[in-house]
């Protein structure tokens, strides 16, 4: 047997059987579901051809066509409802295609966009601005550039109808308190990679203690771990992007810290959104 | 120092790539050799939260638990050669004459002790850290609010100056085209920003670091692509993550190697960053040294070529664990038994003259267990270091055939039913190639057509890397 380096290999491993070495679990239990088929399925409610339309246009990450659809929509159906009815529809059928992994991260984003795209278009014909589901505050701690989790989280968290105020990156205690004083949001988030930066959240923590602000204040990223999180009072532990607006909304509920630590397990963890 | 490219690779032919030897190996530290006949543990670590309260407790943290532990272990397992890492918390970048400079000559007095009590062959990394952030500015003078960038200097002055025996960082240039690429599934943007602007960050970065090292008589080590390459991977994951496809990592990774390069073209010697994955493809065009990290680091991370990785390594490491107690000791400890067992098993084959049949063993049992894997056994590493080579003087045209050479062998292997792809993996490859296919072979237009396109994509500034 030869390599494509062109030499003998030592040792011959043509005999090897590599069924007992390893197991391509993702293959063997990969669906053959379409997400046209899935789409055809959740989408199946919406009557109204143009909202569909506009829904599609998510769901297939139709950037460049989205305006116009949305356009259409708008001429016999309100803003609000196009949004509600059409944008977020489609995004729920993105959501539920990335749970079931036929859709990757880089749908999601694209399709966010599409939809970002479609909310600005119907938003030019409303009156006021869209209320938001809820307010969002977030950042990353200081001395820590590592950014993409906060980033992915903030797309998800727009795209399910949240306000985030994005701090972005190395952003120290002070400035943290200060936003979550001015803002008032329903929950904060802050993500770190290092041990020795994630020390900042139990002073943030304090410092909104000191102040009479009890939020659910949710801590992610590489070295972050639950119990450390809930060490600290207000510390929510998150470990994958998309639990931000499973939490969210359960803040916006009502839900303060020590219940939504209790109920943990149920809303993202073992029994809750993957 | 001028940057002098390699346009030949440094090895004849794969079957010469194997782990404990290099073709230039590297003398340092106290009695340390790497690549010299044997395989070193490079144990590393991160100090527990809270260590970084003030400059006293982080030395003890570093010095008289973590360091001590270490060598504790080290004699105890009779190991005869270790090397520690160090990679540098915040704090040490931010203040290095208050933070680093008590950790970094601690360390090295404490080893010393051990050294010449038992005659144990020992080094220290030093890791810098590089908090610069492209929205302030990368280069002197823009970052008014931090100056992270002289800091970067100053840290990697001050390690010289106080202990280190090797010095690495894990520089962050492009990361902010790369982050878009890995959330968009942009193969043209990862070319861009790691391909292009990773490797003009790694120019303006790498001389300096080599002259201070010089100056100070340490070891330039050599960078790696963590911030980028390792992002790719660790959201590719394994068979049940959804994020990334497995081959877009790969390609990434490959893409990253023709970047990383650069800290040995710079004069750097190596032993290189153990979490540099791209390590193989480096050592087959250089002949240097490499660190390199897998089924010892499952503390850090899991990833599917645990067993392959140790395949071309020189130094066999554990990437990084919180310093915690464990049943059998403390988490550094444990550790180090892990990677210095292994180290020694692989040493072993060298004196017995199997060491290449081990590291087919290696190869074979996680070859075809993701494409990122494939991509970096020996004898595609070599495949790819040899595009890179014949581009070797041009950084865009070179990280473009790496990536390319990277999606062909995958390709080729997939058609052949060796390498087995999900869905998602598939279409991803073939859309890398019809995008890589599509790009222009002159680098100005390429710059032109990046610089137009991803204008707009949040925190990039052209003018950090003077364009």
């Amino acid at each position: 047997m030869r390599f494509v380096g062109g030499y003998e290999r030592m040792l011959d491993t043509s005999s090897v059987n590599y069924d007992v070495i390893f197991r391509r679990y993702d293959i063997e239990t990969e669906t053959k579901e379409k997400p046209e088929a899935i789409a055809e399925k959740m989408l199946g409610s919406v009557s109204d051809a143009r909202l569909k339309k506009v829904a599609e246009d998510v769901v297939f990450m139709n950037y460049k066509g989205v305006e116009a659809d949305v356009r259409a929509a708008l001429e016999k159906t309100k803003p609000e409802d196009v949004i509600e009815k059409g944008l977020v529809k489609g995004m729920d059928v993105v959501g539920e295609l990335y749970g079931r992994g036929i859709y990757y991260l880089p749908h999601v984003m694209v399709a966010a966009q599409a939809m970002d795209k479609g909310i600005k278009t119907a938003e030019a014909k409303m009156k006021g601005e869209r209320e938001a589901r809820g307010t969002v505050v977030m950042h990353v701690a200081e001395g820590d550039p590592h950014d993409i989790g906060k980033n992915i989280a903030a797309v998800l968290l727009r795209s399910n109808g949240y306000a985030v105020f994005d701090l972005g990156r190395d952003v120290n205690v002070e400035d943290v308190v200060k936003v979550v004083e001015e803002k008032k949001p329903d929950m904060v988030t802050g993500t770190a990679l290092m041990t020795t930066t994630m020390s900042a959240f139990p002073k943030i923590a304090d410092r909104l203690i000191e102040k009479g602000i009890e939020v659910p204040f949710v801590c992610a990223g590489g070295a972050v771990n639950r119990s450390y999180v809930e060490s600290y009072p207000l510390g929510v532990y998150a470990d994958k992007a998309n639990q931000g607006p499973v939490l969210a909304a359960k803040a916006v509920e009502g839900w303060d810290y020590k219940k939504i630590r209790t109920k943990w397990d149920d809303l993202v963890g073992a029994h809750g959104a993957k | 120092m001028a940057i002098k490219r390699f346009t030949k690779m440094e090895y004849k032919n794969a079957d010469e790539l194997v782990f404990g030897e290099a073709k230039y190996p590297v003398t340092y530290g106290l009695g340390q050799k790497a690549g010299a006949g044997h395989v070193i543990p490079e144990i590393n670590f991160a100090p527990r939260p809270g260590a970084e309260r003030n400059p006293e407790t982080l030395r003890r943290e570093y010095v008289d638990y973590i360091t001590k532990d270490i060598l504790d272990r080290a004699i105890t397992l009779g190991f005869p050669a270790v090397q520690l890492e160090n990679e540098h918390i915040f704090q040490m970048v931010n203040d290095p004459q208050k933070f680093e400079k008590p950790v970094v000559a601690g360390q090295k007095e404490l080893m010393e002790k051990y050294h010449d009590e038992y005659g144990i062959a020992l080094s220290i990394r030093h890791t810098i850290a590089d908090p610069r952030l492209c929205e302030k500015g990368m280069r002197p003078k823009m970052d008014k609010v931090h100056n992270y960038p002289e800091k970067v200097i100053e840290s990697a002055e001050v390690a010289c100056e106080n202990g280190a025996d090797v010095l690495s960082i894990e520089s962050m240039g492009g990361k902010e085209v790369s982050d878009y690429a890995i959330m968009n599934g942009d193969i043209k943007a990862w070319l861009f920003g790691i391909g292009y602007l990773g490797s003009i960050d790694m120019e303006w970065l790498w001389p300096q670091l080599v002259d201070i090292c010089k100056k100070n008589k340490v070891i330039a080590g050599g960078d790696t692509n963590c911030a980028g390459a390792n992002t790719s991977m660790f959201m590719a994951g394994g068979y049940l993550d959804r994020d990334v496809a497995r081959t877009f990592a790969a390609v990434t990774r490959c893409i990253a190697s023709a970047r990383t390069l650069i800290a040995y073209e710079a004069g750097a010697t190596g032993p290189d960053k153990d979490c540099g994955y791209e390590g193989p493809i480096l050592k087959a065009i250089s002949g240097k040294p490499s660190a390199q990290e897998g089924k010892g680091a499952q503390c850090a991370h899991a990833d599917l070529m645990g067993n392959l990785m140790a395949h071309t390594c020189d130094l066999w490491s554990n990437e990084s664990v919180e310093y915690h107690p464990e049943f059998g000791g403390s988490s550094v400890q444990c550790w180090l038994g892990v990677i210095g067992y292994e180290a020694a098993l692989m040493t072993t084959a060298k004196q017995t003259g199997q060491d290449k049949v081990l590291r087919d063993l290696y190869v074979a049992a996680d070859r075809y267990k993701s494409p990122e894997g494939f991509c970096i056994c020996h004898d595609n590493a070599y495949e790819i270091g040899k595009v890179i080579v014949e581009n070797g003087d041009d950084i865009y045209l070179r990280s473009k055939a790496a990536g390319m050479k990277a999606a062909e062998l995958i390709d080729a292997a997939n058609k052949k039913g060796q390498m087995r792809l999900n869905k998602m993996e598939k279409d991803t490859l073939n859309k890398i190639i019809v995008d890589l296919k599509s790009l222009p072979d002159d680098t100005d237009k390429f710059v032109d057509w990046a610089l137009k396109t991803y204008k707009d994509i949040p925190m990039f500034n052209p003018k950090n890397y003077g364009l």
